[in-house]
């Protein structure tokens, strides 16, 4: 069998898993529980709009700064976090728990080939369901009659795309990763995302580089951002150096998540 | 005969228990029985032989080919899980073209041998029924269905009767023993004789992770019927039955309940017996309260071939 | 695990009463978390906290009227309180270990239907597994709070401490049930939603942190603390404030705190009732 035609079956695995893992994952309680959550972040910019245009309170604040607060709390230091976490870590645990990683396992298909299929599946949901939210947000807060300040920050926008995008391949190559080696994966995902994510990154000089918001943070755009995150960026490394690295990073994790999975045995509960 | 499936001195522990004890077999073609009560180790063994689980010690070989981690040797085998796990929302047809797909057949391939499969297990009403709205015995068929449907050579079937009513039963036993007759290797497992004995004549009787017995089941049948069974009856009139009884050879003797209402025969052969007894119940107008058999079990033979 | 993994077995104890049914779901269930390591480690580490904050109790008793200049060895109400904010963290992992499963993993395995065809009530498998919970987070929160204060009264050499401080007694028993039901209550309430342990545990957590991400975001909009009934941890520092005598943290009212606690415990106990069915009617 040539190479290409390998390569092909490969992908063609690759996407069985993948349409197989998205119809699973996607229609499942979880779902409604991020649009829930997505919905509240509608909810706080469609608030800050109103705040805005009615002069609710007397100390205004930009459209930038509302968006800025929103991406950096509750988009990248939360629903990303939530979403890759509920589904990178259900990527293989539910299929162990449902007794049906048999079927894949059971198959002409290396085991590494369901691990791709499965992030795969973990990136399209994620995207999904977090990038219209940013979108949305940011059309609710800056749509207005004089669209030059929208098109200057389009610009901004796309960067913070590539971020949740980079942020969602890190965080669910990781969370994939906890999935596949260990039982108690939700524990797990929640020490390292509101444990050491929260502490090692606050620490100074090299100890922070040791966590993925270090860097996700080194490439955020907004610069007239709220306090809060002028604190919370600190030591900036290069952008072009946290984006090879979270991409590097994102390879690592999922190639040590395919190996785990290849090797370790999963006992099906009787 | 070629080997298909051997394993020498395979083991397999987790942690501290030992769930396959050092065991060796040649399987061939045909069907194989794999046979023993819960706990045997036959599941342990089954996902051994499907590369599930990876040997402790020992090796295990599937057409010469270690088996753990050797995907292409899955383009010949075929596994029916004893679980009753699926892709819920999925239809019967999404599963098994999912499942298909995934040993490299063309779409039009994929289609028709799903087509052909739905027909074969009678499922073709139900292929855009959500599997999560199938009955046990439709989800039953359709777990059969995906483990024959790429046509293997191999066919590891756990517990395959499971929770299927009397027909579709019938119907599964007499397509086991076709696949053995076209040659394939199929490997049966249950803790139920009778079963195993409509399917096969060969077997592996498994207990505590060992093989106690391997070979025809008529041997292994004559084995249980030299040791006598005890069966316990309860009926209106004991003392008329156990006179009726008496006659026939095979009844070695018979001892009566201190209550007066029931008696425990000893028979050579309890299958001719418990063919006989409904006649002579009906016969001699009895009525029958209860009917058991104490040691008419695998663990009485077990215990008899380990003593 | 559910009871069906038990198997059958012939009783030869005494009946229990009735009312004392629901003690054999929460005994069950207590055994059953005993048994595993990593729970027990948690635990004990959610002693710890308990432990440094017995030497300070001691510390302070050995230094005298010097220690009232340096406010961490001033033992007051506010020493509970801190204790008991603090220990927040444990109960938060404790719920998520032992809440997550306990009526998820029955809904998955069809156990309902065992438990609900013996003789107790939905009532009684809803106590049962309350008292699950409550056990294992009282033990962080109550038993060390009210050994906290035995100690800071035994260490005394006279009963000062006791006739200024008698209150906290009450307080810290009201703070910890207030703790201790607002998680279990919603743990268990997210748990009978779901057949999935780890959806339970997630939702949970993110229940938690968005409620306090919500409040950070709004603070920062509307430029003040008065939204922060917005947040499930500012409602209890609030009504621990109330209970503990001190002046609030946030400027909202606390009893719109409590208000909010007692709807989210009403609420999450009319979830579980809802859910828990002997049968799930799927249409």
């Amino acid at each position: 069998m040539s190479a290409g035609h390998n390569l092909a079956d490969g992908w063609r695995n690759v996407r069985t898993i993948a349409f197989l893992t998205l119809d699973t994952l996607f229609w499942s309680k979880k779902t409604i529980f991020v649009m829930l959550i997505s919905l509240f972040i509608l909810g706080l910019s469609i608030l800050g709009r109103l705040i805005m245009s009615y002069h609710w309170i007397r100390a205004p604040f930009t459209s930038a700064q509302v968006f800025a607060a929103l991406m950096s709390t509750a988009v990248i230091h939360f629903l990303v976090l939530f979403v890759t976490l509920f589904y990178g870590t259900a990527l293989v645990s539910e299929e162990v728990e449902g007794k049906t990683l048999t079927y894949l396992f059971v198959r002409p298909i290396p085991k590494p080939t369901v691990m791709l299929g499965k992030y795969l599946a973990l990136i399209w949901i994620c995207c999904l369901l977090v990038l219209p939210t940013i979108l949305l947000s940011y059309l609710i807060l800056y749509i207005r009659r004089d669209m030059s300040q929208f098109l200057e920050d389009f610009r901004v926008l796309g960067i913070d795309f590539g971020i949740v995008f980079l942020a969602i391949l890190a965080y669910g190559a990781l969370f994939g990763l906890i999935g596949a080696w260990l039982k108690h994966s939700v524990l797990a995902g929640l020490v390292y995302a509101f444990g050491w994510e929260g502490i090692v990154s606050y620490l100074p000089g090299f100890t922070r580089k040791l966590t993925i918001t270090h860097y996700i943070q080194s490439i955020f755009p907004h610069e007239d951002s709220a306090s809060a995150i002028a604190m919370l960026i600190g030591q900036r490394t290069d952008a072009l150096e946290s984006v090879v690295t979270l991409v590097l990073l994102t390879l690592f994790l999922l190639a040590t998540a395919s190996l785990i999975l290849r090797e370790k045995e999963y006992i099906l509960e009787q | 005969m070629t080997s298909v499936l051997e394993g020498k001195g395979l083991s397999k522990w987790y942690g501290q228990v030992i769930a396959v004890n050092n065991i060796s077999f040649n399987i061939s073609a045909g069907v194989t029985g794999l046979l023993g009560p819960n706990g045997a180790g036959k599941s342990t063994l089954m996902k051994l032989f499907t590369g599930q689980l990876r040997p402790s010690q020992g090796e295990i070989r599937l057409f010469g080919e270690k088996i753990w981690n050797n995907y292409p040797l899955f383009h010949r085998v075929g596994f029916c899980p004893e679980q009753d796990a699926f892709y819920e929302r999925m239809t019967g047809e999404q599963f098994l073209s999912a499942l298909l797909s995934m040993h490299g057949f063309a779409e039009s391939e994929v289609a028709a041998r799903t087509e052909a499969v739905l027909e074969k297990f009678n499922l073709v009403d139900a292929r855009n029924k959500k599997i999560a709205a199938y009955s046990k015995g439709m989800r039953q068929r359709i777990k059969m269905a995906q483990a024959m449907a790429h046509d293997p050579d191999v066919l590891v079937l756990d517990e395959p009767l499971a929770g299927m009513d009397p027909v579709v039963r019938r119907d599964t036993i007499r397509q086991v023993r076709a696949w053995g007759r076209e040659g394939k290797c199929v490997i049966v497992s249950s803790h139920i004789l009778h079963e195993i004995e409509a399917m096969t004549s060969t077997i592996l009787l498994m207990h505590n992770g060992q093989v106690l017995a391997e070979g025809d089941v008529h041997q292994i049948r004559d084995l249980i019927d030299r040791h006598p069974h005890n069966i316990f009856i309860r009926c209106s009139d004991p003392r008329r039955l156990a006179e009726k009884l008496v006659g026939y050879p095979d009844v070695l003797s018979v001892r009566f309940h201190p209550d007066g209402g029931a008696l425990t025969v000893e028979s050579r052969k309890p299958d001719e017996f418990y063919d006989r007894l409904p006649d002579l119940m009906l016969q001699h107008d009895l009525n029958l309260e209860e009917i058991t058999s104490p040691d008419d079990n695998l663990q009485a033979v077990f215990h008899y071939l380990v003593k | 695990m559910p009871i069906h993994d038990l198997g059958y077995r012939h009783w030869a104890g005494e009946w229990t009463s009735h009312p004392y049914r629901w003690w054999v779901i929460t005994r069950q269930g207590i055994r059953m978390l005993v048994q595993k390591k990593r729970f027990l480690v948690l635990m004990i580490l959610s002693a710890i906290p308990f432990v440094v904050r017995s030497v300070m109790i001691y510390i302070t008793t050995l230094v005298g009227d010097s220690a009232r200049r340096i406010s961490l060895l001033t033992i007051n109400a506010k020493f509970f309180e801190d204790f008991l904010s603090q220990q927040m963290f444990f109960t938060f992992l404790i719920a998520i270990y032992a809440g997550a499963g306990l009526v998820a993993n029955d809904l998955k395995a069809n156990a309902l239907q065992i438990y609900l065809s013996k003789p107790i009530t939905r009532r009684d498998y809803m106590l049962g597994k309350l008292g699950v919970l409550v056990f294992f987070l009282a033990l962080p929160t109550l038993v060390p709070g009210l050994l906290l204060f035995l100690l800071a009264v035994l260490f005394q050499s006279d009963l000062t401490f006791l006739r200024e401080n008698y209150w906290v007694l009450a307080s810290i028993l009201g703070y910890s049930l207030v703790i201790v039901l607002t998680y279990a209550l919603i743990v268990l309430a997210l748990s009978s939603m779901t057949q999935s342990s780890r959806f339970a545990g997630i939702s949970f957590a993110a229940v938690f942190f968005f409620s306090q991400i919500l409040y950070g975001i709004l603070s920062q909009i509307l430029r003040t603390t008065q939204v922060a009934w917005v947040s499930i941890g500012n409602n209890l520092s609030q009504v621990g404030d109330l209970l503990f005598r001190h002046a609030p943290q946030y400027r909202s009212p606390a009893w719109v705190s409590v208000v909010i606690l007692a709807a989210l415990v009403a609420g999450s106990a009319w979830i579980v009732h809802r859910r828990v069915q002997a049968v799930e009617v799927v249409s």
